[in-house]
């Protein structure tokens, strides 16, 4: 599926947080948006899942305006996996995962045994299979948070945003969701706070400063010391291993002030 | 790994729900053939029965169990009170239920949010002030709706206000609205009778009892009951995105802001008419969900029906308890249903575990 925004603007209080943004995920593509605290990276996302109103600009799914859907049907389109989930009461793993199934719902359809089966196959998909029962808040917060990747999966969407869901997550779990949302089938808009793991699994990059997009491209083409000094104050030497991978590597302000003297 | 106490609920998984509620539609029926049985006058179990058949399927001999004292007691007097106490149990605790998916907060119940006792300034205002006659004969429950509607609405307006609702503002919200409602309404009732009646009034409206049941009552009670209550079976999955809040539920294809009002006029209307009836009986709509969601999880597909019987089988015992407790005399049935669910709400509200207030927003 494919995703465009035009000249999109958002306005939180008084501030500007999104000046006119010009985006694109195009079918089955990975897209990456990287950019520094308060860039605007998260509020184009919310955007796009609709729990923010943009004050400007558009948005379409397939050339068609997403205000134009109902919020059941971009639920059909659009999975979302966000930030962190904390809840008041005690759901099982196999409630949390079946709400994935809420958007396929009319008003009256009870549960079907192909619902449960969807919610069966995408616990396996995250390795979760065993914590059908379990109750949800028991879980670590990487277990967790691929529980919330599950009931995304649930969905069935031909498109996945990821609201930084690896924050919080020890490197073992970025990568292991990382890896697992790779081999989805399906359009995959992520913000990447970590370069190196935008670099390994994104097939195009965004780079966001002050609420515009001021470069994009493949990652071997957009990062570059400059623009991670553009877009961080960071000195940054990038590099490429034996198997081709782009690697970056920070220096650290210490370091710079010894260089200097 | 899967150790028992890591499940969510102590009974977990579908045989157990299935036995659940075959078990209490039982207990609830055998319980309302017993209770039916006892009370002060000293009746023959199967006279009781036989003036239950003659008046339900006109079986049996129209001389002795179709009129006359005996025939009264049974069908005027006992069954139109216990039939009350179900529709009433089954009420309270699913609009319980509901209060709490819609705050987002297991502490809400419509008597700690003061709803009830605005349903009951509502009902006193129709009774006393004549206020509502225009819509006709149930007038003084939809006046309770009124007042049961405007509270909740006040309560998560003023738990909104300044920033997100956390459970020490609503808690305050409801117990500030619930004060006025009560000592407007007190207020009335006293002005209105003379001093003796006046206490009566009052007690009745803020204690609750089911003393006053009868069939005409009755209807309306059990028409908002049934109603709501199925109403409520068909939402589970809405009221299940409700707790994940209403960014989650966005993205799972449900705005939460239209379901949340009409939610809220149901419950009203359940609250309202219960109230009606009744007056104000206190913390079924908190214990009873508290007790299904331990051994049961939060799943609302199931928590709607159990809240619904467990309620029902509750206020039964709880009536039948507050007839029989006290000799010559009967309990308020709303002593009984605070004694038993203050220290339950208090207990809620020590444990941790309930995110109070700061963590979630």
């Amino acid at each position: 599926m494919k995703i465009t925004t035009q000249q999109l603007r958002a306005v939180l209080g008084n501030t500007e947080i999104l000046r006119g943004i010009d985006f694109e995920a195009n079918d089955r593509e990975f897209v990456g948006i990287i950019g520094p605290n308060g860039s605007g990276k998260s509020t184009l996302l919310r955007c796009l899942y609709r729990v923010l109103n943009p004050s400007g600009g558009a948005i379409y799914l397939d050339g068609k305006e997403l205000s134009s859907y109902r919020v059941k049907e971009s639920a059909q389109k659009i999975a979302v996996v966000a930030q962190h989930n904390y809840y008041n009461f005690e759901f099982s793993v196999r409630d949390v995962v079946m709400m994935g199934r809420a958007p396929h719902k009319r008003a009256l359809d009870r549960d079907t045994a192909e619902d449960y089966q969807i919610m069966r196959q995408s616990l396996k998909a995250v390795g979760m299979q065993d914590f059908e029962e379990r109750s949800f808040s028991t879980l670590s917060g990487g277990e967790q948070q691929r529980i919330i990747l599950a009931r995304a999966l649930a969905q069935q969407t031909p498109c996945l945003i990821l609201d930084e869901p690896t924050n919080h997550l020890d490197i073992k779990y970025q990568l292991w969701l990382m890896d697992i949302v790779k081999k989805l089938d399906c359009t995959i808009i992520s913000a990447v706070h970590d370069l190196n793991i935008a670099a390994m699994y994104c097939d195009r990059l965004y780079a966001m400063k002050h609420g515009e997009i001021i470069a994009q491209g493949r990652p071997r083409e957009l990062l570059t010391k400059e623009l991670i000094k553009e877009l961080y104050e960071v000195d940054a030497e990038i590099m490429t291993d034996q198997e081709g991978i782009l690697r970056i590597f920070y220096h650290s302000y210490h370091k710079r002030e010894e260089r200097s003297e | 790994m899967k150790s028992v106490d890591l499940k969510n609920g102590v009974l977990y998984g579908k045989p157990f729900y299935w036995i659940a509620v075959l078990l209490l539609s039982a207990m609830l029926i055998l319980s309302l053939l017993w209770a039916v049985t006892i009370g002060s006058v000293d009746l023959a179990m199967g006279d009781v029965y036989r003036v239950i058949l003659f008046k339900t399927f006109g079986i049996g001999d129209a001389q002795i169990y179709g009129s006359g004292s005996m025939s009264d007691i049974v069908w005027y007097v006992r069954l139109p009170r216990l039939v009350l106490a179900i529709a009433i149990g089954a009420s309270l605790s699913t609009a319980g239920v509901v209060m709490q998916a819609i705050v987002k907060n297991p502490l809400a119940d419509p008597y700690v949010l003061g709803i009830s006792s605005g349903a009951s300034l509502g009902a006193t205002f129709a009774i006393i002030l004549g206020v509502g006659t225009a819509l006709g004969n149930g007038y003084v429950g939809i006046m309770a709706f009124i007042g049961a509607f405007l509270v909740s609405i006040g309560v998560i307006f003023l738990a909104n206000m300044g920033g997100k609702a956390t459970s020490v503002k609503l808690l305050l919200a409801g117990t500030a609205l619930s004060s006025v409602c009560s000592a407007i309404s007190s207020f009335l009732l006293y002005v209105k009778n003379n001093s003796s009646g006046a206490m009566e009034a009052v007690m009745r409206w803020t204690m609750g009892s089911l003393a006053s049941a009868n069939w005409e009552t009755n209807q309306l009670l059990l028409i908002t009951t049934i109603v709501g209550v199925c109403f409520f079976l068909t939402q589970y999955r809405t009221l299940n995105l409700m707790l994940l809040g209403d960014e989650s539920a966005i993205t799972l294809g449900t705005d939460l802001h239209r379901w949340r009002i009409l939610y809220l006029v149901v419950s009203s209307l359940m609250i309202g008419f219960a109230v009606y009836a009744a007056g104000v009986i206190g913390f079924v709509g908190l214990i009873i969900p508290h007790i299904i969601r331990i051994l049961f999880g939060t799943d609302h597909k199931k928590m709607v029906p159990l809240c619904a019987l467990l309620g029902a089988l509750f206020l039964l015992w709880a009536d039948v308890l507050c007839r029989t407790l006290l000799e010559r005399t009967e309990l308020p049935i709303g002593i009984l249903t605070s004694m038993i669910g203050a220290p339950v709400f208090i207990w809620l509200m020590v444990r941790k575990k309930y995110g109070f207030g700061g963590k979630e927003s």
